[in-house]
């Protein structure tokens, strides 16, 4: 017979997973998730490519890392202000499971989407231009671990109140578009000077490139440790601030 | 846990900063009841139900649902409701099954329970032969009860109701009234905010009238209405009018006010004998023809202004206050105004 604490776990599990589900359903193909989640990576990625000599192969870690930044870090903002916008997110406020199993399920659908979207490269690149990944242990910690982190950074920016995406995608953008300038996407942080190459410690993204190049054979300035570490620590403190935000505003209600 | 009261407000407070929005308000819901709760808008009714329903924390007080405290106990609280509120928060994106069957997951239904809820609601609400269409291509009345068929998948005990006919066309306002009489015909209780007092006068066993938020009366609709029994009128309607029949009406003796409603006058008074004759006299010596002469008694409307003052407070007069016969006086004195 299970314990009332693991039953109240189970029940909390099954309905963040109800939540992730219909979030997938219903804001996987909403025009902002595309735009901010898909076109955007990828352009930015093709306009910063194309004629470089750089081959390809070495550009796909980029991507992923790109991708992986954008895509989880755009569902939290689409979902939750479109929730808000049409009263939707008071049904789970009314229902009988606690907030965090709510912000949860809805950080558990901009892992899946960030980190589904990442496949693609990945496949592209082993496919048409002979990537390969020399460490499986390193691509699936860095998809495992940005993917939450980056997701958990759109939960925590979507606690401003807003009721459109687009209320909460400009600031999130004012962060997003910065990082990409220090993070080694198009400078590598080795030629950096001193001082960018601390500010590019202090990036999340700078630690998903370096350990998605590092997946695929290529070297990483901090070492894999430090960039599994980092990551480790941006995903437990967005995702503590992003709830301890959530239920400041729900206090406030 | 056994309780007669299925809903129970204490002392519920709750502050903005220096604003009061609801302040230490006290009812009971009996199990089975129709409440109805009306107040103008600002009154405090929503904040008053998101504080009921557990979306925000009272500052102040108490509230419990079938003695479930919703502060303390908010699962078996939250269990035990449903809500709708004033605009139908379905996902447009899914089919009506779809909706449904996500709310039975928010509660943790099992798949057997949540598949054969839905079928039954579904076919109760007549929408199980379009189930499988998105929501977003439904009229508002069936996207209300949809919404509606949501709030009770998880067979809720009190079902909380916000404008649940607003905006409507009459045939879903029908559709819904009957469902709403059906559902508490079946033991549910019910929980209604309007702002169409009819609709609360046809409605509701009981009736709470809130305004600045605090409650101003609580009653069954009929004995409101006896509370402002000085508040008679007499309704008039000629054939043809002169252009000064107004003001002729409102010179009568008697005559507090008049109010024109369509075709027809209705004279406010305290002495409907009185003013029956003097407006047959004023008929006689114009020569007009009377289409309509009756006696109309206070509707809950009439009490529903007496008590928010919303056309008629002054200053002297405190919004909420039961005003009693001075009170009536006060409105006499503005209807004469």
């Amino acid at each position: 017979m299970k314990n009332p604490y693991s039953r109240h776990l189970g029940r909390e599990a099954r309905v963040a997973w109800a939540i992730t589900v219909k979030d997938m359903r219903t804001y996987y193909t909403r025009p902002a998730s595309v735009m901010f989640g898909i076109l955007f990576p990828f352009s930015l990625f093709l306009s910063f490519s194309i004629g470089r000599s750089t081959p390809l192969a070495q550009q796909i870690p980029v991507l992923v890392a790109q991708t992986l930044f954008f895509g989880s870090s755009s569902i939290g903002p689409v979902v939750i202000p479109s929730e808000r916008a049409n009263q939707t997110f008071d049904r789970f406020l009314t229902s009988p499971v606690s907030l965090l199993a709510v912000l949860m399920g809805k950080t558990l659908a901009g892992i899946i989407y960030g980190a589904g979207i990442s496949v693609i490269p990945i496949l592209v690149g082993m496919v048409f231009f002979e990537s390969q990944i020399a460490n499986i242990g390193a691509l699936i910690a860095c998809m495992a671990l940005s993917s939450l982190a980056f997701s958990a950074m759109g939960i925590m920016f979507a606690s401003i109140p807003g009721q459109s995406p687009g209320q909460v995608m400009m600031p999130l953008n004012f962060v997003r578009i910065p990082l990409l300038f220090i993070s080694g996407v198009y400078i590598p942080v080795r030629e950096l000077p001193f001082w960018g190459q601390v500010l590019s410690m202090a990036s999340p993204l700078t630690h998903t490139i370096e350990l998605a190049r590092y997946a695929s054979g290529g070297e990483t300035f901090f070492g894999p440790v430090v960039n599994i570490a980092v990551l480790t620590i941006y995903a437990a403190l967005f995702l503590f601030m992003g709830i301890r935000f959530h239920v400041m505003n729900q206090r406030k209600e | 846990m056994q309780t007669e009261n299925a809903i129970m407000a204490s002392n519920l407070t709750k502050k903005y900063g220096d604003l009061v929005a609801v302040d230490h308000i006290n009812f009971e819901v009996k199990k089975g009841e129709i409440f109805g709760f009306l107040g103008p808008n600002g009154a405090g009714k929503t904040t008053t139900i998101r504080m009921l329903t557990g979306v925000s924390s009272p500052t102040e007080g108490t509230a419990t649902i079938t003695g479930y405290d919703i502060q303390r106990q908010t699962v078996e609280a939250k269990e035990q409701m449903g809500i709708v509120p004033d605009i139908s928060n379905v996902y447009n994106e899914l089919s009506a099954w779809d909706n449904l069957i996500f709310t039975g997951r928010l509660y943790d239904m099992p798949k057997k329970f949540r598949e054969s809820r839905a079928e039954e609601l579904l076919k109760m609400f007549g929408l199980y032969e379009r189930r499988n269409e998105k929501v977003q291509g439904f009229s508002r009345g069936m996207k209300r009860r949809v919404c509606i068929a949501m709030a009770l998948m998880n067979r809720s005990s009190v079902l909380f109701l916000d404008e649940p006919t607003s905006g409507l066309d009459v045939q879903s306002v029908i559709i819904i009234r009957d469902l709403i009489r059906k559902l508490n015909e079946d033991g549910l209780t019910i929980f209604l905010t309007t702002h169409n007092i009819e609709e609360a006068s046809q409605m509701c066993d009981r009736i709470a009238i809130i305004n600045h938020g605090r409650i101003a009366a609580i009653d069954t609709p009929e004995k409101l209405k006896r509370t402002v029994e000085g508040l008679q009128s007499v309704e008039v309607a000629f054939e043809t009018t002169l252009p000064d029949t107004l003001k002729a009406l409102e010179e009568l003796p008697s005559v507090s006010e008049v109010v024109r409603q369509g075709d027809k006058f209705r004279l406010f008074t305290n002495d409907p004998s009185s003013v029956i004759a003097s407006t047959w006299n004023y008929v006689q010596s114009n020569n007009l023809k009377l289409v309509t002469l009756n006696t109309v008694g206070p509707s809950l409307e009439d009490v529903f202004v007496k008590l928010t003052g919303i056309r008629l407070a002054t200053e002297n007069e405190e919004p909420g206050q039961n005003v009693g016969t001075e009170g009536q006086r006060a409105i006499m004195e503005g209807r004469k105004r």
